[in-house]
């Protein structure tokens, strides 16, 4: 009979598409259920239904559908009201039909469902296996089920037993499963088709704007779940590369549990709702990405591949991650998170640059041209520690500062905790630059290259079957017109060396041969003995050699036979050896660790010098040599372990240990016979660290308590560091969060001061006498308000610091002895400001506007009895970030802001009668820092298209390259970088030695993948 | 939406009022005096207070009279008045500076304490020289190079068991200067030449050290440490600002004592 009727719906499609209009009329939309009619008033099956979807989507019938029968006489409405399952998690992609409890008896209440579930089905277009029935009126019974055939219907159906007032299932048989339920949700075989590799670009129509590009993954499970609470743990990977992502966002959508993978990608949430769950995964520069859960899929080692955005500018290339919108983010305290994949949008001076970048954001100083390290919140380059795959970086400037010594192209994730940072790291002051490197494709062989005005840039990625990956950069610089103009700015003064008092008569050779360059190699391989292991051993190296040294000579000063060789040489030569071989284990689901043995070198090697050679009549020569000689060497062997260990789901333990034997040599000569400076000191570092990140009040806090102990042997002294950072999600938009803690450095950079042609710096080990262990304590306050599309955040900062050094030969601190030694003068100081950061995150046109104001001050007493400027004080810095995104375009451009820095500069003069007669001038300054520079100000704009492979008409594309064009300086403002003075005859001369005024560029990328 | 904006602007405004610095007042040049005085047994105590000459053209100086300070000295406990002889020149003629005894020196300049210590050292202590006489042939630059052997230089010793600073200066005595070589075109130099502080126990005259022929007087100065380090320093290059090591507080130049020995060495043809 019920056959019949379906029979007699189905047949009369014009019945159908009537009841259809009926239906779509007669909806009644409420907050979340929808109310619908079927059939007309005087039909035997007129009733009114209530569906309900807890994802909102009433469109899709490729799903379970659950009816429920109410009690007796309840209508549809109380039934879904009453109901109290439709809200489980597990039930997040399932219809509920809520069916009125309507006619006399059992027949009449059961007589349309059959035909109501066709037609809500489309007549079971998709099968019959994700119907299910629940009864809750007592009165049907099992014969009223058999005599409508609804066990061919639903698969299974429950009905209410008085017994022990519960539902008991009724078990079906009979049924095929037509619906193919067991297709793997999620889906774990990647195509091995080569279009899959890679990044693409979907070619818009021009009529038509919408977002057709996303593939969107389906879902294809939708069956009960298998499991509850239980623990996932997987690993997040780039689909086109394999490369694992750190640092990604994991959460379980409509909850907040959620979590962030670590280093090598993998994350454990404990308490899963069921395994049908949908999990959100979030990578900056990667497609927001939902993973449909099943019971086919692994609950260990869950591989989660993401893929790079194809829309390029759908999010932006930084973004603050601590106001993510999603839990386990927005509760860091001053953390920027950034992905190089992206870097090619913003405006560049020759080379993408991941530490430039982060000079846009609030908090960093962008105004000095002259050093890629960081000043973060008014602290100096040497308080930032850059490990780079665990070991330190203790240098990274290439070019006199210009670029950064990274190269984009071997990097693959970088976080910035502008302060207040977490105990697992230590040993500086103000902030942690934690770079990743690239593991390299594990899929397929790649290579690319890039050339721009600067440089030329190359690496490979070779993967040797499925468990070894390597990947190889190599960037050097030649000799363009960018590299000679920075080259210029740095060595004008220098060009002129014609010696005065050469008059004499005798005709003078000048050779001038400059062989200036950098490079840096990359390296890292990595191979993962098992699912639970993985070795990888990362190289670094990153040289500058830069070579200004001439030589002349000249025959005689009137007698033929007497030569004089005079040859100026100026060269340095600086960087970073460093490479770490690293460990990884997953110990089960809940502990994991990672083992590091680390050697890191710096080294600088600085000869400014004449050498004069003079042979006389009878044969003999006599050399002399004069100038600066400077030597820095750095050595840093270390150990660390770090371990996590997932106690509970709202309780995650860190604790870890590290060692590092230091050896840091300085020498610095005037003459190739009077050593100012000669120190060599080396000692070991050791200690552990024990941190507890912890949720509390239904995750809406984020509690990190931790504690750090370190001994040093130098001063034969034990260093506490408490630590703690807390975050409170007051709405879901909008968090408050601090941080405190204490923090010691033991190396530092000291200043050399020099008034005359600018101050140096040198890495030397705290002595505990001379060169104090400096420390530091912050606080740090702020506030985010986050919605889709936009981010307001503020935070404000003050950090106190003991024990700094600087080296100055301006005084003598002893009258009666002269020691230069002694030269070294403490100090302390203290930095506070606050930042302000709005930006828009998504659209064609983003990008975004901060605003800092801030001050460092400083109180040595040598230099004043009060506090002064610090070097680095920046009181505004105003910069605006704008990308724009045009079919195949990407257009950017940068404005920054930011007051003039501090100086010291000569003031005056003196002289005074020595015992021989003769007068001998001396020079005086002015006060400490009491001068200020004009404001720094500077546009960037660049354009970038993008190169893609395949023909024209294609939709798909495949992206290999970039051709990219920037101007640095826009409007050729003329910034300060610092001032030089040279004394002749008693005048003191000033020169502004100016930063790089208008450049342009042009960068051309290529890529296989 | 709106008030978490006012919640930012209120915290941007309240930062205006609590950011600012205690920064000193941006100054070009600070008006600090300058002192010069050498004290020397026999003398009186004699200072000499100067102003810098600034770089910079509009500068403020301080309202004190440079002939007109209140400058006082200690020593032997007890406090002397210094008067002043015009031109920034003050003079204690109450008493002869004596070996052995440490001075100090306050006055106020531009609303600052300056002051200044130092002590007398030892008179220098068995000089000797290894021949008071040097021959050295006439250099004419007409009649070519000069030939025959350079004399043996002359060696100066004294007693330095504790390396302080000496330093040995050599000056011509005679009334007219009888040139040893033809300067030529050049400037014909002063009759005094020194040579730099050391604190070893000798010192070397080399024969073409001496441009004139006659007596010249040899003194030997036990100087200290901060005298020496003007020479340490006088190559104020363009490397560093270096203002010489100074027991000057709040001003700069030299306020030392020193000691003298002198012996004479005759330069014939």
């Amino acid at each position: 009979m019920a056959n019949k009727m379906l029979l007699c719906f189905v047949k009369s499609s014009s019945f159908f598409i009537l009841i259809i209009i009926l239906i779509l009329y007669s909806e009644t939309v409420s907050a979340q259920q929808k109310e619908y009619t079927f059939n007309n008033q005087g039909n035997v099956c007129y009733m009114n239904f209530v569906c309900f979807a807890q994802n909102l989507e009433y469109s899709s019938i490729k799903r379970p559908f659950v009816f429920i029968l109410g009690k007796q006489g309840e209508t549809a409405k109380e039934t879904y009201l009453k109901d109290t399952i439709k809200n489980l998690p597990a039930f997040y992609n399932y219809m509920f039909v809520y069916i009125p409890n309507q006619g006399g008896n059992a027949r009449g209440k059961l007589y349309c469902l059959s035909s109501l579930a066709g037609l809500l089905t489309y007549n079971f277009k998709y099968g019959r296996s994700n119907l299910f029935l629940t009864i809750k009126d007592s009165l049907i019974t099992q014969p009223d089920i058999n005599e409508l055939a609804l066990n061919t219907i639903f698969k299974t159906i429950k009905l209410f037993e008085p017994k022990n007032n519960n539902l008991s299932q009724l078990p079906n048989n009979n049924l095929v499963d037509d619906f193919k339920e067991n297709v793997v949700a999620y889906d774990l075989v990647t195509q091995k088709n080569d279009t899959e590799f890679g990044n693409y670009y979907i070619e818009e129509d021009s009529t038509d704007n919408k977002d057709n590009s996303t593939e969107k993954p389906h879902k294809t499970w939708l069956g009960p779940p298998s499991a509850f609470n239980y623990t996932l743990t997987g690993i997040v990977r780039d689909k086109s590369s394999g490369e694992a992502l750190p640092f990604a966002t994991v959460l379980v959508k409509g909850t907040n549990i959620g979590a962030s993978t670590n280093t090598d990608g993998y994350f454990t949430l404990l308490k899963v709702p069921t395994d049908t769950n949908t999990l959100i995964v979030q990578y900056i520069g990667y497609d927001k990405t939902e993973i449909f859960l099943s019971p086919q899929s692994s609950k260990k080692n869950l591989i989660v591949e993401i893929r790079p955005s194809i829309q390029n500018l759908k999010t932006v290339t930084i973004v603050g991650q601590k106001e993510n919108v999603m839990l386990v983010n927005k509760t860091d305290v001053s953390l920027i998170k950034m992905t190089p994949k992206k870097l090619e949008q913003l405006p560049n001076i020759g080379e993408r640059d991941i530490l430039r970048s982060f000079q846009l954001m609030p908090g960093i100083s962008a105004s000095n041209e002259s050093s890629s390290g960081l000043y973060v919140r008014g602290g100096t380059p040497d308080q930032n520690l850059v490990l780079y795959d665990g070991f330190t970086v203790y240098h990274v400037d290439h070019l006199y500062g210009f670029f950064s010594a990274f190269n984009s192209n071997a990097l693959k994730d970088v976080q910035l905790y502008k302060g207040g940072f977490e105990s697992k790291f230590g040993g500086r002051l103000s902030s942690v630059t934690e770079i990743t490197g690239k593991t390299g494709n594990q899929k397929k062989f790649n290579a690319g290259a890039d050339i721009s005005l600067l440089s030329f840039n190359a690496f490979v990625e070779i993967p040797v079957g499925s468990k070894f990956s390597s990947v190889i950069a190599f960037r050097r610089s030649y000799k363009g017109p960018i590299y000679n103009k920075i080259f210029k700015t740095f060595n004008k003064n220098s060009s002129t060396s014609s010696p005065k008092g050469m008059g004499s008569g005798g005709r003078q050779m000048q050779n001038t041969t400059i062989t200036s360059y950098f490079y840096d190699l990359n390296g890292k391989f990595t191979y993962c003995p098992s699912s639970k292991d993985i070795l990888s051993l990362s190289i670094f190296n990153g040289t500058d050699k830069l070579d200004n040294s001439s030589s002349m000579s000249a025959p005689s000063f009137g007698a033929s036979n007497s030569n004089f060789n005079m040859s100026s040489t100026d060269l340095t030569k600086y960087g970073n050896i460093g490479s770490s071989l690293k460990w990884s284990r997953k110990w089960n689901d809940k502990i994991y660790g990672n083992s590091i043995l680390s050697y890191s070198n710096y080294f600088s090697d600085r000869n400014r010098s004449q050498e004069r050679s003079m042979t006389n009549e009878s044969g003999e020569t006599t050399t002399t040599n004069n100038g600066v000689f400077e030597n820095n060497d750095l050595k840093d062997f270390s150990f660390k372990t770090d371990y996590q260990w997932d106690l509970f789901n709202f309780s995650q333990l860190q604790f870890g240990g590290f060692g590092t034997y230091f050896d840091i040599n300085y020498s610095y000569a005037q003459n190739d016979t009077s050593t100012v400076l000669d120190r060599l000191n080396n000692a070991i570092l050791g200690g552990v660290y024990l941190q507890n990140k912890i949720k509390l009040f239904n995750d809406k806090v984020l509690f990190l308590p931790g504690i750090r102990a370190s001994y040093f042997e130098t001063t034969k002294k034990m260093y506490y560091e408490p630590r703690a950072s807390i975050s409170y999600n007051i709405t879901k938009k909008l968090t408050l969060k601090g941080s405190t803690g204490k923090y010691y450095q033991f190396s530092n950079r000291v200043t050399r001061e020099d008034i005359m042609s600018g101050s140096k710096d040198f890495w030397l080990l705290s002595d505990g006498k001379t060169v104090p262990v400096s420390s530091a304590i912050h606080y740090i306050i702020g506030l985010s308000y986050e919605t889709v599309n936009c981010l307001f955040s503020a935070e404000a900062y003050y950090k106190k610091i003991n024990n700094l050094t600087e080296y100055s030969l301006r005084f003598n601190p002893s009258p009666m002895g002269v020691s230069y030694n002694e030269n070294f003068f403490n100090g302390y100081g203290y930095s506070r400001g606050i930042e302000f950061l709005a930006q828009k995150k998504s659209g064609k046109f983003n990008g975004w506007v901060s605003y800092t104001i801030g001050e460092a001050c400083n109180h040595f007493d040598i230099y004043s009895d009060s506090y002064y400027p610090a070097n680095q004080d920046v009181t505004h810095e105003f910069k605006v970030v704008s990308l724009y995104q045009y079919k195949r375009w990407d257009f950017s451009a940068t404005w920054i802001f930011a007051t003039g820095r501090p100086y010291t500069a000569p003031s005056g003069a003196y002289s005074i009668t020595l015992l021989d007669g003769t007068t001998q001038d001396f020079f005086t300054v002015t006060s400490k820092n009491g001068l200020r520079l004009p404001d720094y100000h500077r546009c960037d704009i660049s354009a970038n298209y993008k190169l893609l492979a395949g023909s024209k008409g294609d939709k798909k594309r495949r992206e290999i390259g970039y051709v990219g064009f920037s101007i640095f300086n826009l409007y050729n403002r003329k910034n300060i970088w610092y001032k030089q003075y040279t004394i002749e005859d008693g005048e003191i001369l000033e020169t502004n030695i100016n930063y790089l005024g208008i450049t342009p560029n042009l960068t051309l990328s290529f890529k296989l993948r | 939406m709106e008030k978490h904006i006012k919640l930012l602007l209120l915290i941007f405004l309240f930062s205006i009022f609590i950011i600012g610095c205690k920064k000193e007042e941006n100054k070009e040049f600070t008006d600090t005096p300058v002192i010069e005085s050498y004290l020397e047994p026999g003398n009186f105590l004699m200072l000499n207070v100067t102003r810098q000459i600034p770089f910079s053209s509009n500068v403020v100086y301080a309202s004190d009279d440079i002939n007109n300070l209140v400058i006082n000295t200690t020593y032997n406990n007890s406090l002397h008045l210094l008067s002043s002889l015009g031109d920034g020149t003050y003079v204690d003629s109450s008493t002869r500076v004596s070996e052995g005894v440490n001075y100090n020196l306050t006055f106020t300049y531009n609303s600052k304490n300056v002051s200044a210590y130092t002590y007398i050292p030892s008179k220098p202590q068995n000089m000797t020289l290894s021949s008071t006489t040097i021959t050295i042939e006439r250099m004419d630059t007409t009649s070519g190079p000069p030939t025959g052997t350079m004399p043996d230089p002359i060696e100066i010793t004294w007693s330095n068991s504790d390396a302080s600073y000496y330093l040995v200066l050599v000056e011509n005595i005679e009334t007219t200067l009888d040139p040893i070589r033809d300067f030529g075109d050049k400037e014909p130099p002063g009759n005094r030449f020194r040579k730099s502080p050391t604190n070893s126990a000798s010192e070397e005259i080399r024969a073409m050290d001496f441009q004139y022929y006659g007596t010249h007087r040899i003194i030997l100065f036990h100087v200290l440490p901060d005298y020496a380090a003007l020479y340490n320093q006088n190559s104020t290059s363009s490397q560093n600002l270096t203002n010489p090591s100074t027991s000057i507080v709040n001003g700069y130049g030299i306020f030392t004592g020193l000691n003298s020995d002198t012996l004479f060495v005759e330069v014939k043809e």
